[in-house]
Parts: C-alpha cells; structure tokens; sequence
C-alpha cells in the first residue's frame, strides 16, 4: 500500500473543490465511516503485531495530515464564500448626515454653574426666594419705605393680588429680598449666595423686562468692608479669569446697605473688543456693601454682635462682559441659531 | 444732576482742571455720567450756504454749495430750514460726528457727491434738538471754530445723585463736598442782604389743615418791579443746563433751586387774594399747573390757595393762572419746607417729576430757607427793582442740628482698617460736623443742616470712609470654615442645583438645546390653560406679557414656531424655570418640548416621536436622578395641555411628579405649523431632594448560574394599568423574579372591546444554584395563576 500516492492523490481531490458542499463529499469519501483511510485502518486487524504498530503509525499520520488538509481548504472556501457576499453589501458612506442644528446649554446655565461653583469654594451656600414677592420683602424689610426715592430708581411690576398686609404683590425688582427670608430663617453665620430672575419695567437693548441677579450675603461677628473688597475681587478674577485685574469702588447708595459701595473694572477696546482687566475706562459689574444694621434688625439679628456685607450683580451683565455679548434680549428670544452660536456643548459644561 | 465749569467755580476756589474734578466727583459718590469737553469741536467751523438746488433724485434732499472760509463744497442736506445765505456748522470728510458715533465718509448720496454734512445740535450733543441744521444768529465769520461760535468753552458735568444725596442737588452742595475732598476751597455767598424792608406785606399766611404737609413758609412781597427777559448770565446759567429761560422773575427761581438746591416760587401778587393757605386739596379739586397740564388733586394732596382756588401744587408745581409773566407788577415770593412723604406721594399720584419735588422728596437743608428768601430777594431787586416788604410767615421752623454719640473704634471693626481718632475728626470737621466732648474713645457730633442722611454711627462711618477713600480699604478673602463646607454638602438647595445640571447634560446629549424664555405669557394662553387670575400683571408692558405664566408650554410653541419660520423643522427645547400657581406658589420645573414636522430624509430617518418615545425619555431623565419611573402611579393625565387619549402622569402619593404627551389638538390649533408636537412636564422639585444623590441599587445583584426566560401573555381589560402588573409580578417572587419586560400590545375585535392583549418576558434566576425543569414549572405556574387571579386575566395561548 502506498501511503504517499493516496495522499497525493486526497491532495488533488481536495483542491480540485470549489464548494463547501464539494469538500465534504471527498471528506466523506476518505474520512467517512466507508471512507478510503477508515477502511485501510479497518484491515489493520489482519496483520501481525509488529506490522499493526509500524503501519497503524504511518496511518495516522496520513489521516491526520489529511484531517489538516480539509481544515484548510474548508476555512480558505469560507472565507471566499463571505467575501463575495459582502461584495454585495456596500452601502454609500459619502451619503451626507442631516444638518442638524447642535444642541447647546444657555450661557447664563454655565454661568450660574460658574458662579455656584465659585463662591462655593469660598464657603457660601445656594439660598432662594420666589419671584412674587411681598412689599415689605422687596422693599420695607430692605430699609426702602413707602415714598422713599429709591423705589423709583426700580420700576416695579406689581400683581394683580395684594399679600396680608393688603399690598399688591410685586415681582421682586432684585434678589435682595433673599437676604431677609435668609436672616429671619437661619441664625448668623450665614453665608449664602443666590441666584435667579429679577425683573423690572424696563426693555430695550440693554434692559429686558426680566434679568438674572445673583445676591451674596454673609453676616458673621467681625466680616468687614475689606472682606468685602477681597472677596469681590477674588471672584471676578476666577469668573473673568483675567490675573491682573484693575478694579475701582466707589462710593455709593444702597438703602439697604452702609457704607455701599459699587465696583467697576478696567477696560480697555483693542481691535475692536472689549479687553477687560485693563485700561482707563470702567465698567460697573455690581453693587455691594455692609448690610445696614437696620435691616439686620428688621431680622433680629443682634448688630452689637453681627455684621457683615451684601452684594448683588447682574448675571448677564456678567455673561456678555465675558462673552462679548451685545444684546440682552437675545438671551431670551428662543432662536436656536443665538443657542448654537453662544450656547456651550455637553463637553465645556 | 448737570452743571458747568465755570458755574463750579463760582462756589468753589480750585486750581483742579476738569478731568480732575470729575474723577474727585466719583470717588465722593456723586458719580461722573459724563464730562461734556468740547475741546475737540474746535475742528467743526462756521460755514455758509451760497446757493443750493432740488437733488434731481429726491424730494427732501436739497444740493447745497457751502464756503467754509478756504474752500466751496457740495454738501447734500436733508435739513428743512436750508436756505441761502444761511450759516451753520460744518464738519468735513473723515470727521467723527459726537451725537451719531460715526465717522463722515465723502460719497454719493443717490448718485450726487456729498463732501460734508451740515450739524444740528443733535449731532453735536448738544440738545435733542434734530428739526433742522443749527442757524447762527450772529454774523461769525466762515471758518470761526464751533467753539466760539456756540460758546462752548465751558466743560460740563453731568453727575448722578443718589437718593440720600439731596444736599447736592444744588452747585453749592457739590463744591462743598468736593471741598472737603480737598478739592479747592467753599468761596461765601457773594451777594448783599437787603435790609430796607419797608412795609408790611399785604398778602398773608396761614397754615391749616395740611396734614403737617408744611413745616413752615416765609415769605416778601415785591412792589413795583419790572420783569423782562433775564440778563445775559443768568439765561446763559440755565441754557447750560438745558432749561429754557422765561422771564427773570421765573428764572431766578430756577437759578437758586439748581445754584443752592433750595426750590421756591413766585406768584403774581396781583392774581392772588390777599390770605393764603397751605391746606389740604378738596376731593376732585382741579388745578391747570404750569406745565399747561391741568390735574385732579385728591384730599390727600396739599395745596396753597387763596379764599377761591389753588394755586399752587405744594412742593411740586406752580399754577397757570397765578404764574409771574412779563406784564407782572408786583411779586409775592414763597420759601417753604414741606413734609418729604407727602410730596413724594403726591408727585407720584400725579405722575409729576418737577425739579422742586425732586428736591422737597429728597430732604431740604432748612438753614437755607433764610438764606434762600435772602438771595432771591437781592436778585429780584437787582434785576427787577421795585421795593421789599417785610418778611411774613407761617408755622415753625425747627432748625436744631441731629446729634450723635459717634465711638471712633467702630470705623475699624466695619471697615477693617485703623484710623487715628485725629483723622477721622479732621475728615469730619472737613464736612462741616460739629465736634464736642472728644476723648479717646468718642465724641459728640452735631450734624451739618444739610445732611438730613446722617442719623446714626454707621452714617458717619460711611462718611469717614468715603472722604478717606474707598481704594485705602486693604482686602482680604476670608477662607472657607468647615462648617460652611459641612452646609454645602448638606444644602438641599446645592443637590438640587446638582441635579439640575444632571437634566441639563441628559437633554443635551438627546440634542435638545435649552432655552429661557420670559415668566410671562399672554392672555390667551393663561385662558387656555386655565391659570390663575391673580397673576394677571398690573402694570404689564403688553397683552403678549400680561400674565404670570402657570405653564411654559405656550412660550415654547411660541418659540418653535418662530424657529420653524427660520426653517428648522424638527425642533427640541427645554427650559427649566419657574411656574406660578398662585402669587404664593411657585414651582421650578422642567419643561421640553419635541416638535417634529419633517420626515422626508429617506436616508437618516429622523427619530419618529410619539408616546413611548417620549415615556421612554422620561424614564430616562428619572433614572438619571437616581430614581425609577415604575415605583410612581401612573395614570391618563387630565391636564388640558395634553391629548387625553395620549399623556400620562406619574405621582409619588399626591406628589406630581412628571406629565407628558402629545400637545392638545386644541392648543396646536394656535400653532397649526407644529401638529406633531410632544412635551414634557417634570416636577423634579416633588421628588425626595436628598435621595437624589447616589444611592447604590441592592435588586442588581450579580449572579453565576444560569437565568431563564420566559414570556406570558395575557388578556387584560383595556384600562388595566400595566405598571400595577408590573409591580406585582416583581413582587410574587423577589427573589427568583430579576426582570419584568413588556414587549407587546395588541387589541382587535376577536379579543373584544373592553380588552387587550399584553405579553410580557420574565427572567428567572437564582443567585445560589442552577433551576431545574421542576423549579421553572412552580414558578412559571405562579405566574400564570396569580396574574390571572389577581387581575381577572385571561391566559393567552
């Protein structure tokens, strides 16, 4: 019996194939249960123990190479098989994605994240109050009386409805009436800020009927006006994030604040922005000062042993400061493009 | 506030120029608005119109020919009053135009070549003034500067006071406070006192029933005077001001309220009877004021009158009909100091913002009610002639001094730096405070007339400060305690912001973009959606805003429409932010709103929205904040928002805690653009805040043996709530039972009206060994059983 012909012989048979199908009839052929190699092992039982070893070995090692052979050529005809299919599978890729508009989060939304986040790592927490608030809440509680002046310099929506003491609900003209709901709930120390919408009679490129503001307030036994100063400062250089930042404070007039003070910062026009931190122009960011020891006792607070300072800024004021943003009302129109444009990504919030 | 230079320095000695002075200005708290210098305005000349013709393209527009004194040019002039021979003021090619911020440009103006342009006083910044170019009256030379022409040599401030700072509505205030800044030195009133006052005045006073409205009034009565235009200073005074002079008697009234900040008025003795009254007004009381506007009082309001009418508005305004005119003879002047609140009260009621209550409101000095009557009388005399009565007045004036116990170590404590008690009197004695009984610890202080302001320490703290200098305050940041970093951490209202973020970040990467929109809406969808009356705004700026909303929903069809205008098709938005329910109730929500209308990419199929997507979003938006959809109560929402058949709200006990669905056909009858529209509405408010944070979730345990699956289906009545079976299946074996899907619904008529088909997968798996055949058949034959007990529910095979 010649061993190598027959595996010449299977070799041909084996590549002759062309199909699956093909192969695993030779398969049969030889490895079957009739098959050529199964039969030559099958008459091994005829010989004599010594030729049983000698040629039992050399069979296997025939089937096994022809074993091998098959397992080849059955993965070279599948690979051939999937590979002409796929030809038929090509799709497209240049087809173009639709424009669809990116969505964005608010400025003022990073904003508000930036400024919690801030004053947060200063120490204060988030305080609120409600938009429609009461007259003496907005006002009376804050040291403004009836027919003081200083309710004029704010154009105050009023509501439809009138509170216990029979006054006309009014939206709340600025966060400050957060620092009395505050005092009359929590004991000093307090240190909070609080942001949200303000609203005023008011509308034009610069003014918009509602606005955001954030309040500060922190009373404690010796915070003074130098607190007040460096706290300030430290916060818009991280929110402005200018090292160098010239500021100036200036004397002014808060009904519910002594000494006030508003704080402006240095700008500057090169090529025609507004490049801040530096120059000989000002810019009003907010207003501030130590709480007027009358209002800390409109909370009970006790002012021979409490004082501390308030402030109060525009956040988008801020927001277009930073941006360069020109008009307010944009803010609030809606317009997807405005978003797309000015709005941030999932990533830079 | 406005004044110039040179009337500064009528009050006030200083070597200080006008940038000086105005920097000086800001850091005392009167702040600089702006310094009008008009130095730059010697490049505008004097020019004249030789000739000019029709533009051959426009109507209005005239071609001008105009000589500026080296030169002729052709200027192109829209200005009704060209005429030849007319002199203006010219700016040429490349000149920077004040009152427009824009730079002249030589061009074509519809197709004739323009080289200049020829000013109306709002170009030069000069008035409002825009109805036609400026006319010279005098006969300047072509190529005179502007500066000599308009007499513009004179910078000017205008500066904002604070409401505390009535004490500067007055020149003499601000130089007084500049003074004790260090800026100059307070020149005396220069002016003679008249002291023959000769006779008796026949008009007399007498305060009544006025509500304590008037404190006091003294008044002179003028004999014979003539009146006439004022002299040339004076009109020049008030001119700078932007007043427009009268007659000398009316101006020299307005000169001593802007020149001391000390309002007083004239009357025609001659159309007056002879007893005045300060009295309160009858009710509907009328009255034609100066300013030709005639006004109903209130029995609130406080008039002078004769024994007839009133004349006078108290503290506010004159009386046409008693007003001092050219033909006036004889004079009766009136000082007065009334009530600050009534005043306020009665100028707001009638809507009135005269330069006298701007003053009366704010708190007069009352030492310069003499001094006021004094000086008025000298000018009236001096410019009027005629003779002075003696003074005749009424009620009591009160001109003691407010006294204060000041204690120097409080500077410190509030402000936070030292400053020697030596220091802080000097600044001070600077302002005019009286100082007694000083030690090292204290002093008694008497405060200055003018500084009604000035009541308590803290007052005067702010005093010291603002004349030491607000920039010699050192800074410090105090640094975050423990106990302010334990709050944070605890605050509900910080967890919340959290979990705000949380939403925000889902919905952006859904590709739904945020917006704001105002807390208003409009009439109509306030009636729509059933709000509140309440909220209606009193003074709101439009229908559009009228109302408080209690919903979003319609600002944001607003919003999609308007985008879709733009062209987008397929919009997403969301707010969070505040509803109103009532004035005391406010909610912060989210609401979002999916609007598609467009499907016609073939290719990149845009997502087809309908209930179960937007179920499925909400179930994700929960799920971020760490809780699951399934454990709230679901049922068919009945707000009239939403499709009846096609909403759904989920509560927490009588907690709302999200609705959704598709928009009402009814509401998108407004918008008939966005009819395929779904919104969200999540309360995240009502959910437990502190929960919010990371809890770990103990029911996906982690098993090795093998799990099974296996699917029911059963037929339920129509209404059986699927969240309820949900829960129950979960429940009948919490320990073999890890997951309950549904995956199919399905109604015909075989199945009857009143009913549906659900199925629904179970996965079975144990956490200590694999299930046999035996164990799956107890537990599949539960199911079966239970379910169908349970909900009277027939199984489907």
């Amino acid at each position: 019996m010649d061993i190598k012909k027959v595996l010449n012989e299977a070799t041909k048979q084996i590549e002759r194939c062309s199909s699956q199908q093909e192969l695993q009839n030779v398969k049969v052929a030889y490895l079957g249960k009739k098959g050529k190699i199964t039969e030559l092992l099958k008459s091994l039982k005829d010989l004599s123990l010594e030729e049983k070893k000698s040629t039992g070995a050399k069979l296997n090692s025939l089937r096994k190479d022809i074993d091998d052979l098959f397992k080849n050529k059955f993965n070279g005809l599948k690979v051939k098989e999937i590979n002409s299919k796929l030809k038929n599978e090509f799709l497209d890729i240049s087809f173009p994605p639709p424009n669809s508009i990116p969505s964005k989060v608010h400025p003022i939304s990073k904003t508000f994240d930036e400024v919690i986040s801030i004053f947060g790592s200063m120490g204060y927490s988030v305080a609120e109050g409600p938009d429609i608030e009461t007259d003496y809440f907005n006002f009376s509680a804050l040291n403004i009386p009836e027919n003081h002046p200083a309710r004029e310099m704010q154009d105050t929506f009023y509501i439809d409805d009138t509170d216990k003491d029979n006054k006309p609900y009014v939206l709340r003209t600025h966060t400050s009436p957060v620092q009395i709901r505050t005092l009359l709930n929590e004991k000093p120390p307090v240190k909070i800020i609080a942001p949200g919408r303000t609203y005023r009679c008011d509308s034009d490129s610069t003014h918009s009927p509602m606005f955001h503001q954030v309040e500060g307030l922190f009373i404690n036994e010796n915070t003074n006006m130098g607190d007040l100063k460096g706290t300030l400062i430290e916060f818009c250089k991280q929110f402005f994030n200018v090292q160098n930042l010239k500021v100036r404070f200036r004397p002014s007039y808060f009904p519910f604040t002594e000494p006030s003070a508003e704080m402006d910062i240095a700008y500057e026009i090169v090529n025609n922005k507004i490049h801040l931190g530096t120059g000989d122009l000002w810019l009003e960011i907010l207003g501030c000062g130590m709480v007027n020891p009358t209002v800390l006792e409109n909370c009970n607070v006790d002012t021979k042993i409490y004082q501390g300072f308030a402030f109060g800024m525009g956040l988008d004021r801020i927001t277009m400061l930073k941006y360069g943003l020109t008009d307010i009302r944009s803010f609030f129109s809606g317009n997807l493009n405005w978003i797309a444009n000015n709005g941030f990504s999932i990533g830079d919030y | 506030m406005k004044f110039s230079y040179s009337w500064l320095c009528d009050h006030l000695e200083t070597d200080k120029n006008a940038t000086e002075i105005g920097d000086a200005l800001t850091n005392l708290g009167l702040e600089l608005e702006s310094l009008t210098d008009y130095s730059s305005y010697s490049k505008f000349v004097v020019a004249t119109i030789k000739d000019f013709h029709k533009h051959p393209n426009a109507d209005r527009l005239n071609i001008c020919t105009v000589d500026d004194g080296t030169k002729t040019y052709q200027v192109i002039c829209g200005a009704n009053n060209v005429k030849k021979g007319l002199k203006g003021i010219f700016a040429k090619d490349g000149m920077y135009i004040p009152g427009t911020q824009i730079y002249l440009k030589k061009g074509k103006i519809r197709g004739e070549i323009s080289e200049g342009m020829l000013l109306s006083e709002r170009e030069l910044n000069l008035s409002d003034d825009h109805d036609g170019i400026i006319e010279l009256s005098d006969n300047f030379e072509n190529g005179t500067s502007a500066i000599d022409a308009l007499k513009l040599n004179d910078p000017v401030f205008e500066i904002g006071i604070t409401p505390n700072r009535g004490d500067c509505l007055g020149v003499r205030g601000v130089a007084r406070d500049l003074s004790a800044k260090g800026i100059g030195k307070l020149k005396p009133l220069k002016y003679e006192k008249i002291t023959k006052l000769d006779f008796e005045s026949p008009i007399s006073w007498n305060i009544e029933n006025d509500n304590n409205s008037c404190e006091y009034v003294i008044s002179r009565y003028f004999k014979d005077v003539k009146n006439s235009v004022s002299p040339e200073w004076l009109q020049k005074k008030l001119i700078s001001l932007g007043l427009r002079p009268i007659n000398a008697l009316v101006d020299i009234t307005n000169f001593i309220t802007h020149d001391l900040g000390r309002p007083l008025h004239v009357f025609d003795a001659d159309k007056v009877g002879n007893k005045l009254h300060m009295r309160l007004a009858k009710p509907n009381e009328k009255i034609l004021a100066l300013d030709n506007k005639e006004y109903t009082l209130d029995s609130n309001s406080t008039v002078i009158a004769d024994n007839n009418n009133a004349l006078a508005i108290a503290g506010i305004i004159g009386g046409e009909s008693s007003g001092c005119t050219e033909d006036t003879k004889n004079v009766f002047l009136e000082v007065a100091i009334f009530e600050k609140d009534s005043v306020a009260k009665t100028g707001r009621a009638l809507g009135i913002n005269s330069d006298a209550r701007y003053r009366f409101e704010r708190g007069l000095d009352k030492k310069m009610v003499i001094e006021g009557l004094n000086y008025a009388s000298y000018l009236i005399n001096k410019i009027c002639g005629g003779s002075v009565s003696k003074n005749i007045d009424s009620g009591k004036l009160d001109t003691n001094e407010h006294k204060i116990k000041y204690k120097f170590d409080y500077f410190e404590k509030v402000i936070g730096i030292k400053l020697e008690p030596k220091k802080q009197i000097n600044i001070l004695k600077d302002l005019k405070f009286q100082i007694n009984q000083i030690n090292d610890k204290e002093c008694d202080l008497l405060v200055p007339s003018w500084r009604n302001d000035i009541e308590n320490n803290i007052d005067v703290v702010e005093e010291v400060i603002r004349i030491h200098g607000y920039e010699n305050i050192t800074e410090s940041i105090p640094s975050p305690s423990d106990d302010e970093i334990v709050k944070i951490n605890n605050s509900s209202i910080n967890k919340k912001f959290k979990a705000i973020k949380k939403l925000k970040k889902i919905l952006i990467s859904n590709g739904v973009s945020e917006i704001i929109t105002f807390s208003f809406h409009s009439a109509k969808a306030h009636e729509t959606l059933s709000g509140d009356k309440s909220l209606k705004i009193s003074n709101a700026i439009s229908d559009d805003q009228s109302f408080m909303r209690n919903s979003m929903i319609f600002n944001h069809l607003e919003t999609a429409e308007m985008n879709y205008k733009k062209g987008y098709k397929n919009i997403q938005i969301f707010e969070i932010g505040p509803i109103y329910n009532t004035s005391q109730s406010q909610e912060n929500i989210l609401s979002m709103l999916i609007s598609s209308q467009d499907n016609t990419n073939t290719i990149f199929k845009s997502e087809d929205f309908n209930f179960y997507s937007i179920s499925n979003l909400v179930s994700r938006l929960i799920s971020s904040l760490n809780f699951d959809t399934k454990q709230f109560n679901i049922s068919r929402s009945t707000s009239n928002t939403f499709h009846p058949g096609q909403s759904a709200e989920l509560n927490m006990g009588k907690k709302l805690i999200a609705r959704y669905g598709k928009v009402h056909p009814l509401i998108i009858e407004e918008f008939p653009k966005l009819k395929n529209s779904y919104a969200i509405e999540l309360f995240f408010e009502n959910l437990p805040i502190d929960s919010i944070s990371r809890t770990n979730s103990s029911n996906i345990l982690d098993s090795q043996f093998q799990f099974s699956e296996k699917d029911f289906s059963f037929v339920f009545e129509k209404e059986q709530n699927l969240f309820e079976v949900q829960r129950y299946v979960n429940g009948i074996d919490k320990n073999l039972i890890k997951n309950v899907e549904f995956f199919d619904l399905y109604e015909s008529k075989d199945l009857g009206e009143n009913s549906k088909s659900v199925t629904f997968r179970v996965t079975i798996q144990s956490k200590d060994k694999t299930l046999d055949e035996k164990d799956l058949e107890q537990i599949h034959n539960n199911i079966l059983e239970k379910v169908s007990n349970k909900f009277k529910a027939n199984i489907r095979t």
